[in-house]
This record gives structure tokens, sequence and C-alpha cells, in this order.
């Protein structure tokens, strides 16, 4: 193995390589990255090999907010690296440890750099010497010789401040481990060259450079530079022919973490507000709504897909789940919309007036259960109300990837329509609907649910009677429910606490009984067994589990008729038992 | 309708199909088995081009054989626009010319070490990499500098030319004759860029690029 300072930054590529909507392929010590800028100017320094089936990441797209693997379509979002969509599994919403192996990343003297050592918390690169703020970076040169022996051969590179062939006092110096400086003067002129030779791996280099002081037009000196350092980059490859050929570098790859690798021992609670966020901007939005900007106060956040939502945890106590409205690439912080509810449960009306920018919440990693396909011909997505945060960041996906959607907004009236910057800039692909009566809204939702064909989807969400309305029209008009996707807010269903039932758990080996007045949900937390939730009330599909006998009677507002039918999930918060026993695949 | 003599993994028959897709230009494919069958060396075809090569063409009798003189014409005849082949510009279509055969030399290099991993030619194949190493080297360096004077394609025009096409497929290709593009930045970036030229066509082993970047907004376009 090699012998190197894995605490310095090394230039793996130039500023100018990082081309829009571009993947550069990079490499270090034997490491190969995939490096890419987005379209927000963020760099992404990744493992270059997909996590799927190990395809380099180098050949895949890069779309400007997302790079997508050439070989499956899987997706990966700017920043995190987490993957966002896999085509293969269009209903499911990617497991978020799904996440491809990042390097840090800094970008300064127009190159990129990265630090083998892998940590992130160090200080900027520094060259070992200051370098003038007009200094011109070189053409990178791949040499097929080891760095050592480029670095000994720039050693003798001559060449004058001005970029001709007459004679100038050169001084030479190995300045760093992989720097050489180089210093010409003649007629009062002085220019230096900065010369890093970056180990590809043991028998390659890349020789890059930065000359300041120079009065010339660039590009004339760029190619004298160019033309005098390939004569160097001959006579290094000449010698390192005689050399013994080195063992390409074998890049080391870190074990699959544990808790990868093995079933988890214990479920986390899904209610672990794990993540600390800053409120960097609040602002509102329309009538009664308030946005929320929220910035990770260190790191980077975890990766969010379309229709997530997160457990936002208030000042007083409470817990609420808000929609991300963000858009794909959009990485760097999260947007929720709080519509101020009256009468308010103490969610809203906390948040609203007393939660103020610079402050600190704590919140929960982004849970999906509303997911977005992206596979159908044609999308429709009906939000009411303040129901158009999730739905908003659904049509921004497939706007994005310029698949067909249609995007219709209820509201009561301009001034109650939410984020209308981004639902204007979705035209043509948007449209509102303001002040329409629950008879005019049907009247709306027979239009735009007509003319089902297989491969449409629809998407809604909204206040409980106008979701219902648009699900007796859906089915009313041929749509299967497996084309019909919706979230509640919250589930009105009067619950029915009263019977008392077992409950068979076959993981973990128990029976337990249900009393009356607890959840099923209670009761496994009561005796140990943790079970993610959320919302408590049956309406975000959190605490669903896998029901394996027994014949359930459901109180949510989550599953729809044919889940109900298969009779194969149960949400253990609100939902209980119409047989004696129920075994829980838990 | 032209009639082209075609073999869907040869990167001459590509050139062929890619102009014709920036044109727009209709053309009937005639399938040679060159792999297995070797029909490009078999009589019927050798009566159609005694040097046994793909591609021909046959515009409405007039047959045509070489994949770089099979450019010149069609862009000479078909393009209404004259940029693909700008016979009128006396400089620019000195450097087409000049790079058209750089393409013949990366066919006798690139073109031939795939011939030999993917088709099992019998051949010098280091000596094949070496020669389209050097060739590589003084392309990547050429559209490197040219990148500094704000131009994206190989010859000095704003729109690409024919010397694009012919030199973009076995280029693209020649990982598949063991010849890594890794070094060659600036080629890596005009692949992608010669991807998203209006009418591209993929060919197996060749992957479609993404959008590029939107055009910058507008006022009032929103």
């Amino acid at each position: 193995m090699l012998n190197a300072p894995f605490d310095l930054w090394f230039p793996i590529a130039s500023s100018s390589d990082l081309a829009p909507r571009h993947v550069f392929h990079a490499q270090l010590f034997g490491q190969e990255y995939a490096a890419w800028r987005a379209d927000d100017g963020y760099v992404n320094l990744w493992e270059n090999r997909c996590l799927h089936r190990g395809v380099r990441l180098s050949i895949g797209i890069n779309d400007g907010a997302e790079l997508k693997c050439q070989y499956h379509g899987w997706r990966y979002a700017n920043r995190t690296a987490g993957c966002t969509y896999i085509p293969a599994h269009p209903a499911d919403a990617p497991a978020r440890t799904i996440c491809n192996n990042k390097f840090p990343v800094a970008e300064a003297h127009g190159m990129i750099w990265t630090r083998p050592d892998g940590r992130t918390d160090a200080p900027p690169p520094l060259l070992s010497e200051p370098l003038s703020d007009d200094a011109i970076v070189l053409r990178p040169l791949p040499v097929n010789a080891p760095s050592e022996l480029a670095a000994e051969v720039l050693l003798t590179y001559r060449f004058h401040p001005e970029g001709d062939n007459s004679s100038a006092a050169v001084t030479a110096s190995r300045v760093a481990p992989f720097t050489v400086s180089l210093t010409s003067e003649a007629g009062g002129h002085t220019a230096r060259l900065t010369l890093f030779v970056q180990p590809v791996d043991l028998g390659r280099t890349i020789i890059r450079g930065w000359l300041s002081g120079v009065t010339t037009p660039a590009v004339p000196l760029l190619q004298a530079h160019d033309a005098g350092l390939q004569v160097l980059r001959d006579r290094c490859e000449a010698l390192a022919r005689a050399l013994p050929r080195p063992e390409a570098t074998a890049p080391v790859y870190p074990p699959v973490p544990a808790e990868l690798a093995d079933l988890p021992a214990t479920a986390r609670s899904g209610g672990a507000a794990a993540l600390r966020v800053t409120v960097s901007r609040k602002w509102p939005v329309a009538q009664g709504v308030m946005a929320f900007e929220l910035r990770p106060l260190r790191g980077i956040l975890p990766t969010s897909q379309p229709g997530a939502h997160i457990d936002v945890t208030l000042p007083n106590g409470l817990v609420r789940q808000y929609s991300l409205v963000n858009a794909p690439g959009e990485t760097a912080h999260w947007v929720i919309g709080v519509k101020r509810e009256t009468p308010s449960g103490g969610g809203s009306a906390c948040l609203h007036d007393v939660v103020r920018e610079g402050d600190v919440l704590a919140v929960s990693a982004p849970r999906n259960n509303f997911p977005l396909r992206q596979d159908a011909s044609m999308t429709t997505f009906i939000a009411g109300g303040i129901g158009l945060t999730p739905l908003l960041a659904m049509a921004q996906t497939l706007h994005h990837r310029g698949l067909p959607f249609a995007l219709h907004a209820f509201a009561a009236s301009p001034a109650h329509l939410a984020f209308a910057d981004r639902i204007a800039a979705l035209r043509p692909h948007s449209r509102t609907h303001f002040g329409r009566t629950p008879d005019e809204t049907a009247t709306d939702l027979k239009d735009l649910l007509a003319g089902y064909a297989p491969g449409r989807h629809v998407y809604i969400c909204g206040p409980g009677p106008m979701l219902e309305t648009a699900r007796r029209i859906a089915a009313d008009l041929g749509w299967p429910d497996a084309a019909v996707h919706f979230e509640y807010f919250k589930n009105t269903t009067p619950l029915d606490l009263s019977s008392t039932f077992e409950i068979s758990l076959a993981r973990s080996a128990l029976t337990l009984t249900v009393p009356p007045g607890r959840s099923i949900l209670d009761v496994l937390r009561d005796n140990g067994v943790e079970v993610p939730s959320s919302c408590g009330q049956g309406a975000c599909g959190t605490c669903a589990v896998a029901l394996l006998e027994g014949e359930a009677l459901h109180q949510d507002v989550y599953l729809n008729a044919g889940d109900r039918r298969a009779n194969h999930t149960i949400l253990t918060c609100v939902s209980r038992a119409v047989s004696p026993c129920l075994v829980l695949d838990v | 309708m032209i009639r082209l003599y075609d073999y869907e993994l040869s990167g001459n028959c590509y050139k062929i199909r890619l102009l014709c897709g920036f044109l727009g230009l209709a053309y009937t494919s005639v399938p040679i088995e060159f792999h297995p069958g070797r029909a490009h060396k078999g009589a019927d075809f050798l009566r159609i081009n005694p040097l046994g090569q793909l591609p021909v063409i046959d515009d409405d009798g007039f047959v045509l054989r070489d994949a770089q003189a099979i450019l010149t014409y069609l862009a000479a005849r078909y393009d209404p626009a004259r940029t693909w082949y700008p016979v009128s510009d006396a400089r620019l279509l000195g450097e087409v010319g000049q790079w058209l055969a750089f393409a013949d030399s990366i066919t006798a290099t690139a073109s031939a070490a795939r011939l030999h991993d993917s088709f099992f030619h019998d051949l010098d194949v280091d000596a094949a990499r070496a020669g389209a190493h050097r060739l590589f080297r003084i392309l990547d360096a050429h559209l490197w500098f040219a990148e500094q004077e704000g131009r994206i394609w190989l010859c000095p025009a704003p729109q690409p030319t024919i010397a694009d096409i012919a030199c973009f497929p076995y280029v693209i290709l020649s990982e598949e004759g063991g010849i890594f593009l890794q070094d060659y930045p600036a080629i890596r970036r005009w692949c992608d860029r010669v991807k998203r030229i209006p009418g591209f066509v993929p060919m197996p082993g060749v992957f479609p690029a993404g959008p590029g970047l939107p055009p910058p907004l507008t006022a009032g376009s929103v």
C-alpha cells in the first residue's frame, strides 16, 4: 500500500472540468470518483460506482439536480447522494440508507480538491505558498509515470516569463510533497509556476499547475507551457518505461457498515427527532399560511423524496407532520408550508406565533408514505388548500424530468393560494381553481378525472370532504384503486376503541392483549416492541405492519379499499381486530 | 430514397446514420452481416464495393463508398444551411478535410483495437491502442484550447461540421477496444455536446446524454 500523506488536500480536477450537466471521471491513489456540479453550483464528489450494480457513475447522466445511473436508472440526489427513485420499483420509496459514498470536496484556486482521509471538518485547501488572484490554471497533463518521478523531472523545466524562447533565470524547488515551485525572471518580468503532481495511481500522474505574474494574453502563454510540459512528459514516460511496472493501486473499499449488513436489532421509534435545524427564513406565502425554510445546524440534510414529510417537534412539546415542498436537487434546505388552523390544536398557532427566524427546531428525518410513481403516461395532481405541499414537490419532480403531468390547485381565492411562484413556474402544466363551491368542485373534478386510461395516475391531497368526493368520482369514472393516490391531513373517522382482543407477534414470539381504550401501538410499546409511528391518528401510514392472520377493523384513512380487501396490512395506531386474535409480522 | 448498406455495430456506418439524423434525411438501411457472416467480403457485396468495406450508399443510382466521402456528399447535397460541409469558406473547408483525415487515423487505431477485442480480429492490439492514445492526446489538447477560445466544435465555426461526426463514433466506442477516455476530459465534454445536437441517434454502446442546461429565462417568459 502507498505510504502517502492522506491528510493533505489534493486537486483532482480543474473547476472548468465540471461543465454544466457533465460528469467528470477523477482518480486519486487508485480511488475513482464521479464529480459533478449541480445547477445550483454544488460540487458532488462520489465514489465512481452505482450502489446497485457497480456501474461507473461517470457514464451516468447529470440532469442538474440528480445523477442517474446509466444501467438501471437509479437516481441519486444532489448534495445528499441519497437514492430518490428506483424505476424497477415505481410504487415504492427507496430506503433512506441507499446513499452513495461521498468524499470531502472543496473548490479553491480554480480547482476541485479532496482529502483521501475523508475528513470533512479539515480546514480548506491551502497551497504551500500563496497564489496571486490573477493566477491562471494550466491545462492538466496526464502522464504515464509515478508522481515522484514526474516531480523530479519537473524540476528541470525551463521557461521564459513571457513565453518566448529566449533565456531566463529559472529557480525550481520542491516546496511541499507533490508540489514544485518555479520562478522565471527575464527583462524585469517575473512569472511563477506552481505545479502539483496528482498521483492517479502508482504509475500514473496528472500535472496540474497555476501560472502567476504574467502580462501577455493567456492563451498563447498556456500553449507555450503546454508544449514545454509535453516535452517533459515524454521524458518522464521514457524514464518510467525503464522502471519496473508498478501495480495499479487497488482502491480500499470500507466494509459495509454493520447497521446495513445486519437486520436491525431493534427498530428505532419513528418519532425520533434526530435532527436539529435552524429556521433560516419564515415568510407568509398566502393568507393564513407561513412558509419555513429549515437549514441543518451542521452537515447536510438527509435525502428526501417527493411526497415525504417530516415530524416537527415544537417548542410547546407538540409534534406535527409537514410535507416538504422541495424540488429535485433543492437539497441545501427544506421548505414546509404551515396553515394556521382555526381552532388550532396548538401546533400551527405555535409555528405562526412563537417560532421565529433563527430558532432551532428538532425534526425527524423525512419519511415517504406517499411515494410518486415516475412511470405514468399522465399524472394528475389535485390539491385542495394546503394539501398542495406534497403535490407541489411531486409536480416539480415530473416537470424537471419532462414527464407529462397537470397540477390543479384549488384555493378559496388568489390570496389563499400558497407558493404561487412555484405554481407559476410550472405553467402551462399548472392550473388554479378559485372560490369553487363544493358542487362546482365536484363538477371540476369530474372534468379532470374523465377518460381514465391505463397508465394514468392521480394524486389527491386536501381537506377530507374534497378527498372523499374526489375518490368517489374517480371510482365512478372507472379509476382502479391502484391509480388513485391520496393523503389525508387528519383522520376524522370516529374511532371505536371499545374491543378487547389478542395480538400474536410472529417475530417477537409474544402474545399480548389489547384492552379497551388502548391501541395496538400502545400495547407494543408498553412491552418494549418498537414500531415507528408519526401522526398517531391513522393518516400517515408510518406505523403500518404486515398482518399475517386475523381480520382487522380498519379505522384509518391511509389504506385504500384494495388494501383493506387484501387484509395484509394494519395501521397499529388506530385499527383493531374483528377476529379474536391478530397475528402480526412484528 | 437513399439506400445505406449498413451494419448496426459499425462506427463508420453510424457516421452516416448520425448525419441523416441531424439533417432529418430519410434512408433505407440494407443490413450487411459484417460479423460473423463476413457478408462484406462476399461476392454479392464485392460487386457493390470491390474494397469489401462498409458503408456504401446508393442515392438513386449514384453509388458511393467510404464514410468520409459519403458525409461530404450528403452534407453538400442535402444540408440547405451549408453548415455541416461549409463549401463557401476555404479555410474552414480545409480544416474539415484535415479532421476527416484524422478520423481515418482514428479508424486505423481505435477501431482496430475494438475489432480485436469485440470482433476477434487478429492484429497488434497494443500498437493500435498506443496509436489511439497518441491521437486522443492531440484531440484532447485541441478541444481544450478551443474551449479556452469559446469554441465547442472541432473546427472554428459556430455550428458542428461533418468533422465532428467523422471523429465521434470511434472515440465514443473506444472503451470497447480497451482505450479509456478518463485521461481526456475535453474529449468527454465534446462527446456530451455531440450527443446533444438535435436529431442525435444512439447506437449499441453509445448512450444518449441527458438534457443540457435550459436556456436562461428572459423577462416576461414566466
